[in-house]
């Protein structure tokens, strides 16, 4: 009887403990399953966010270029110079038209596959670069070279003909 | 009156507490999954790789389902009204 009186007795309450009737076990315990909550509902977020990539890439598949462009006349642009161009689909995308020797030309898309800054030919260097963060590609296949770019540029294929500078998709069995 | 569980919350003080560690750790390695599946399927989806994209949307969508089910075992929070020795007995009864 003795013992259960003291395991009842009431406690002294410091008078601040009124003016804040929230325990701190109270309060953080919440916070934690405020927390895992959170969790839970990001975990949610990224799933979506998983499933939007997969519709965007089923309802809006990449087109590859229709037909061959015209890009400009072969004498205007000089060997080892570069000569920049859009082509306009769905969006408008920048491209380069390199002349690298006699009868040699090259089109990359100008969009740097690390973080879509404008690569440019170096003709000091024979090579494509990326000044953001100096990555390198090269002028002949568009492969990195070096630096942080992840992929090599896309490729378009060109044809001259009378003195005229066309480009169009690579066709398949072209491709490296 | 002592039952099942107020015997063994009794005998285990800090059972929430390790129950609750266990499914924030569980879920903090659930969310950095999903965010590496994310990352790579962005990486990916640039290349027109629709499948790792699939793939990763599975996972990640498995890794979701696994998480809301881990919230279900969060344990409740504690009665506001254990805080006063002399309602122990009531909070116990109700219990
Ligand atoms: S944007 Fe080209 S290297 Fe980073």
């Amino acid at each position: 009887m003795a013992e259960k009186e003291l395991h009842h007795r009431p406690e002294k309450i410091p008078s601040w403990k009124s003016d804040f009737p929230i325990e701190e076990e109270q309060a953080t315990h919440v916070g934690r399953r405020e927390f895992a909550k959170f969790l839970g509902l990001l975990s949610g977020t990224l799933a979506l966010g998983n499933g939007v990539i997969v519709i965007k890439a089923l309802a809006f598949p990449a087109k590859p270029l229709e037909g061959e462009h015209f890009v400009c006349n072969a004498d205007e642009v000089a060997v080892g110079k570069m000569f920049q161009f859009e082509i306009e689909g769905s969006k408008i995308i920048p491209y380069i038209l390199i002349h690298l020797e006699e009868n040699e030309w090259r089109a990359f898309e100008q969009k740097c596959t690390h973080l879509t800054c404008a690569v440019r030919y170096r003709e000091d260097l024979g090579k494509i670069e990326c000044p953001c963060h100096h990555g390198f590609f090269s002028a002949d296949t568009g492969e990195v070279l070096q630096g942080p770019p992840p992929r090599p540029l896309p490729r378009l294929e060109v044809v001259v003909r009378d003195g005229k500078v066309y480009v169009r998709e690579e066709q398949q069995e072209q491709t490296v | 009156m002592s039952n099942f569980r107020r015997s063994q919350n009794e005998a285990h003080p800090n059972k929430t507490n390790t129950l609750m560690t266990a499914i924030i750790v569980l879920l903090i390695l659930f969310v950095g999954i999903q965010i590496w599946f994310l990352f790579g399927a962005l990486n990916n989806a640039l290349q027109d790789n629709i499948y790792f994209a699939l793939t990763t949307f599975i996972g990640s969508f498995l890794l979701a389902l696994a998480s809301f089910w881990l919230l279900r075992y969060l344990p409740d929070p504690l009665k506001k009204s254990q805080k006063k020795g002399n309602n122990q007995k009531e909070t116990n009864k109700k219990e």
